[in-house]
């Protein structure tokens, strides 16, 4: 029985929220400051470039549900906190972290392909269709980043060790 | 399933029934009226240039926006949010040319309203103007003479300021510094920290060396002094303000007198719009002295009834022709009313183009069923669907476009209600929260007040991440199903070997092949008795159908006089598409991971909510969390199902038949903003 090893569940849980955020913060904050430029230039167009803004938003929403899937499974949220070993708190770590790199980086980047559809939209408002998909295609990686995060998480939740 | 029919029209008529025939046309809305390709040096058809009366009647157009513009902004009708379902108001052509009759009154309107919000913005103006005048005059208040003024015979005065604060000491000093044999005597007016305003005054003969001295200590006059006192010049500026108040006030009610001409310009701007359209039409057609040639597109189900109305009415030969392979012939989609709304979602994307299928009908089955998966919430789906349906029901006048979109949101809701009961989530765990929080209620471990009809996605990720594997097979394989319809209907048999039943033997023989393994069935959870799904034996022939598939594709994909680069080619077509499919496969998880997603954080919305406890206090928390937090929960997450069920049909499933480039069907019709045309 080790205390260090819910404090590393916990580390995980709190990576994943963090740093898919802070993804999602920059990547919303840099479309968000190409929207409002957008809009000085053309009001009608908010709802649209509103939605792409949105876009790379969805990871902090990844990370959270990784984060309190994890907290839920350890016993932090909903329950008491079971004993758990050293290397079950580090698989649960482990277990978090595609959700917390690949949501961070993805979120960035996520935010840059939103920019330039934002750019097209301005041009080209008939294309919005098209313009949504390319920010779409980074997020399948946070997407496969999610769905392993949370099979590992699961897994170790049944895995005695 | 239908791009309708295109038919080539030419139409010749005599010029003298010109207007009335595009008026028909027009009000029809079925023709697409292309350039009439004239030879060179015709002698005998030309076109006319009407690009300076189109201009013309924009310029009306726009003038008429900005006096309706004036009017909104002065004379407001109150709307309420949901008037933008409303609709354009219907009328009868009699009811639109009676009201058109007055164009020339509704000009002058037009005009007036403008010049009078150009006066408007004058008089306004004009107050800041003064208004700062004011300002300025402010610190000269107590002077009792006009800042004009330098002095009598005998004395000279100096009224003006010095740019910093100063004590009356210190000005005496410094002019004593420059003057030092000149009596003077300052007054200050007033003092702030920015400055000090000062009335000196001196002996007619020292007049020269106090304003030396005075130019070097850094005393500045006022500028543009006015002729009165300040205080009188005060009351003149008051003055001004008020008439130019008054004048406001006046203009605008001016303006409000006259909202009543609001719909004299929206049958304005109407009329002119299609005149403009109709004048840029006029210059597509081949005149002669006394006729006129027209041709365009028309759907084939409208032409007969075209024909019928124009040779009853007027003088007209028209004939009809099927478009030749060099034509490049719009595209109308034409689909039942369930499929209908997806339309849209196809045409963002593209149009089929030519020899193309509409894909819509089988589309947009997938396209409710991945929709309702990724929000999969009862409660989420019918907010969805009663609202939309609200607004369908309420508000029969709406606009096509977005009664589409409406229309396919309702079906999108009621799929969120069907995968919603399936999977027991009404809003996230709403049900189980408050009946163990308010009522006392205790569940056992993983236990429910109302049970999911089939099972819980987050207790059993693995059987929901097969099922939706599963589904995106179905989508892809149908995708693939249409490829090789395409490929028979088009008879390129060699195409619909390697584009279709070489893949389904790989792909599907592989799939198969892998449920006969142990490793393959425990990931996927779907073991029978501890065994694998399929016997070895039966594996086995499904993996020698895979190879056969694999070698298939090796020789038909690759097209080359070479056989070993024809050879080169295949191994790379099979190389991408066992990498396509892989990935393509794994794509559909995000039905899982969006359907989650919209749970859980619906059950951590509840649980926020529920922290307050089982007291008076813990049920307004409660329901303040409730109503905030699963508003942005369903916004973000309707959102998100929105661009990845799109997603899903333009990648994944349009990439395996679907290249699109049509050119929309483009009718010259009415393209109004405020009216249409009801049939008599």
């Amino acid at each position: 029985m080790s205390t260090l090893g819910m404090a590393l569940a916990i580390l995980g849980a709190a990576l994943a929220a963090c740093l898919a955020g802070a993804g999602s913060a920059v990547g919303v904050g840099l479309a968000g400051q190409a929207a409002a430029g957008v809009v000085t230039e053309d009001p009608n167009k908010f709802s649209k470039v509103l939605v792409l803004q949105l876009l790379p938003g969805t990871q902090g929403i990844y990370g959270l549900l990784v984060a309190f899937i994890c907290l839920s499974n350890i016993g932090i949220i909903g329950g008491a906190p079971a004993e758990m070993s050293l290397v079950k708190g580090a698989m649960y770590l482990a277990a978090c972290l595609p959700m917390a790199i690949a949501g961070y980086v993805s979120a960035c980047y996520q935010g840059r392909a939103s920019v330039a559809s934002i750019g097209l939209v301005a041009k080209k408002p008939d294309q919005f269709g098209k313009s949504m998909i390319f920010p779409a295609m980074v997020e399948t990686y946070a997407i496969l980043a999610l769905l392993v995060s949370i099979l590992a998480i699961m897994g170790v939740g049944n895995a005695s060790f | 399933m239908a791009v309708l029919q295109m038919q080539r029209i030419s139409l010749c008529a005599l010029k003298k029934d010109r207007k009335a025939i595009l008026e028909t046309l027009q009000r029809r809305g079925v023709v697409e009226i292309s350039d009439v390709a004239l030879e060179e040096n015709d002698n005998f058809f030309q076109k006319s240039d009407t690009v300076q009366a189109k201009q013309g009647f924009d310029r009306n157009v726009t003038l008429a926006n900005q006096a309706l513009d004036v009017l909104d902004t002065y004379a407001p009708v109150k709307t309420s949010m949901l008037s933008m379902f409303e609709g354009r108001t219907p009328v009868t052509v009699q009811q639109f040319q009676d009201r058109v009759q007055k164009r020339e009154h509704a000009l002058a309107q037009a005009s007036k309203l403008t010049s009078l919000s150009k006066k408007l913005a004058e008089a306004k103006a004009e107050i800041v103007k003064r208004r700062t005048q004011l300002d300025a005059l402010e610190p000269w208040m107590q002077l009792d003479v006009s800042l004009r003024f330098t002095g009598t015979k005998k004395t000279a005065a100096f009224i003006g300021s010095f740019p910093e604060m100063l004590s009356s000491e210190e000005i005496y000093s410094r002019i004593a510094q420059h003057a030092p044999d000149a009596d003077i005597s300052v007054d200050c007016i007033s003092t702030s920290t920015e400055q000090v305003c000062v009335f000196i005054v001196t002996h007619i003969c020292n007049a020269q060396a106090v304003e030396n001295a005075l130019r070097a200590s850094g005393f500045v006059r006022p500028a543009s002094p006015p002729k009165e006192p300040p205080a009188q010049r005060k009351q003149v500026l008051e003055q001004y303000i008020s008439q130019a108040q008054a004048e406001i006030t006046s203009i605008e009610k001016e303006i409000v007198s006259m909202a009543d001409a609001r719909e004299e310009l929206r049958f304005l701007i109407d009329d002119m719009a299609m005149r403009s359209e109709k004048y840029e039409m006029i210059g597509h057609l081949a005149q002669s002295r006394r006729a006129f040639i027209l041709s365009g597109y028309i759907p084939k189900r409208y032409s007969a009834a075209l024909e019928e109305e124009l040779s009853r009415n007027f003088d007209v030969a028209i004939s009809f022709s099927d478009p030749s392979e060099e034509d490049d012939a719009p595209v109308l989609l034409k689909n039942s009313p369930f499929a209908e709304p997806v339309e849209g979602v196809l045409a963002s994307y593209s149009l089929p183009g030519k020899g193309e299928i509409d894909p819509t009908s089988i589309m947009c089955i997938f396209y409710y069923v991945f929709f309702g998966m990724m929000l999969s919430d009862f409660a989420y789906g019918a907010i969805i669907f009663l609202g939309t349906l609200f607004v369908l029901t309420k508000f029969k006048n709406m606009e096509q476009g977005l009664r589409s979109s409406m229309k396919m949101f309702c079906f999108c809701g009621f799929s969120t209600m069907f995968w919603g009961i399936l999977f027991g989530s009404y809003f996230g765990n709403v049900v189980d929260q408050v009946a163990q929080t308010f009522f006392g209620v205790t569940l056992p471990a993983g236990g429910h007040v109302i049970n999911p009809v089939w099972f819980e996605p987050l207790n059993n990720p693995m059987k929901m991440l097969t099922f939706c594997l599963f589904l995106g097979l179905i989508h892809l394989f149908t995708g693939q199903a249409i490829n090789g319809y395409l490929c028979l209907k088009q008879k390129r048999f060699k195409d619909f070997l390697a584009n279709s039943v070489f893949i389904y033997m790989l792909v599907g023989g592989a799939i198969l092949f892998g449920l006969s393994t142990e490793m393959v069935c425990s990931i996927l959870g779907v073991m029978q008795n501890g065994a694998p799904l399929l016997s070895a034996s039966v594996g086995s022939i499904f993996g020698w159908v895979a190879l056969i598939g694999a070698v298939g594709i090796i020789c038909t994909a690759g097209s080359a006089k070479n056989p070993l680069a024809a050879a080169g080619l295949g191994a790379y077509a099979l190389y991408n598409n066992v990498t396509g499919y892989l990935s393509d496969l794994l794509s559909y998880s995000r039905l899982l991971a969006l359907g989650l997603a919209t749970g859980v954080i619906g059950t951590v919305i509840n649980q926020m909510g529920a922290m307050g406890g089982p007291n008076v206090i813990g049920a307004v928390l409660f329901i303040v969390v409730f109503l905030f937090g699963h508003l942005a929960n369903l916004g973000i997450n309707a959102l998100g199902a929105y661009v990845h069920t799109n997603r899903l049909q333009y990648v994944e499933f349009f990439g395996k038949f679907y290249e699109g480039g049509g050119r929309p069907f483009e009718p010259f019709a009415a393209h109004t903003k405020y009216y249409k045309f009801k049939e008599d």
